[in-house]
């Protein structure tokens, strides 16, 4: 899944830089067979993963 | 009032109708110019997980609400967007309840409009039961191309299942006044 591959790229991430209202990271899932994607990244420290970190 | 006109098609007929009783009705108009809503007219809808999604940790997650208990209207898409898309411009009542199974620190659910985040409900729930996330908020559709659908959120850290059936989900929505 996406957010494991995410974390396993920047382990200092925790579940709480996704969370809402808190979070800098949106993940989302559209339910239409696309998968999950990356909405929104706004860390302040961390770049934007690229496709090819995530493939 | 000066006149009383009744413009339409060319054909059929208005039918006022008297109430079958003796004594005087009234109704007073209220001086604005609007569309009359009656019961046929005013779209509503209520919906509720007939199959068991899963939820991605800390992904927020389309619900696939895809059992109708009613649609007056037809506008609500229970099959491909799970989408509501009222035909009416005005101000709805929109709700949601869903059930996380299994627990998770943090729940949520939020409505989307127009594929964008609108609003969301949260629990922040310590401890590994179920947890049931509400929503309720007030918000304008235009009518025509404005359009709805709510998400789900859980940050357990693994996947979790909603709780399926009328009693432990729903989606609904009604018009509370037109624009």
């Amino acid at each position: 899944m996406l957010f494991e591959k995410i974390t396993a790229l920047y382990p200092t991430l925790t579940t709480q830089d996704f969370q809402p209202k808190t979070g800098t990271i949106v993940l989302q899932n559209d339910s239409d067979g696309k998968g999950d994607y990356i909405a929104k990244w706004e860390h302040p420290t961390l770049p934007r993963p690229t496709d090819e970190q995530l493939a | 009032m000066s006149s009383l006109t009744i413009l339409g098609d060319t054909s059929g007929s208005v039918v006022l109708q008297a109430p079958a009783v003796s004594g005087s009705t009234t109704l007073t108009l209220p001086a604005a110019t609007g569309t009359v809503m009656v019961s046929g007219n005013i779209p509503a809808f209520s919906a509720y997980i007939g199959s068991v999604p899963t939820i991605t940790t800390s992904t927020w997650t389309k619900v696939q609400f895809n059992t109708e208990s009613f649609d007056t209207a037809n506008c609500f898409d229970s099959t491909t967007n799970y989408r509501f898309t009222p035909n009416v411009a005005g101000y709805y009542q929109i709700s949601s309840l869903v059930r996380v199974d299994s627990g998770s620190s943090w729940s949520a659910c939020a409505v989307y409009k127009n594929g964008s985040f609108y609003r969301y409900g949260l629990n922040a729930n310590a401890t590994p039961n179920d947890t049931f996330v509400t929503l309720s908020t007030l918000m304008y559709l235009n009518g025509s191309t404005d359009y709805i659908e709510m998400y789900v959120y859980q940050s357990s850290g693994a996947n979790r299942t909603l709780s399926t059936g009328i009693s432990a989900s729903e989606f609904s929505a009604f018009l509370a006044r037109t624009a």
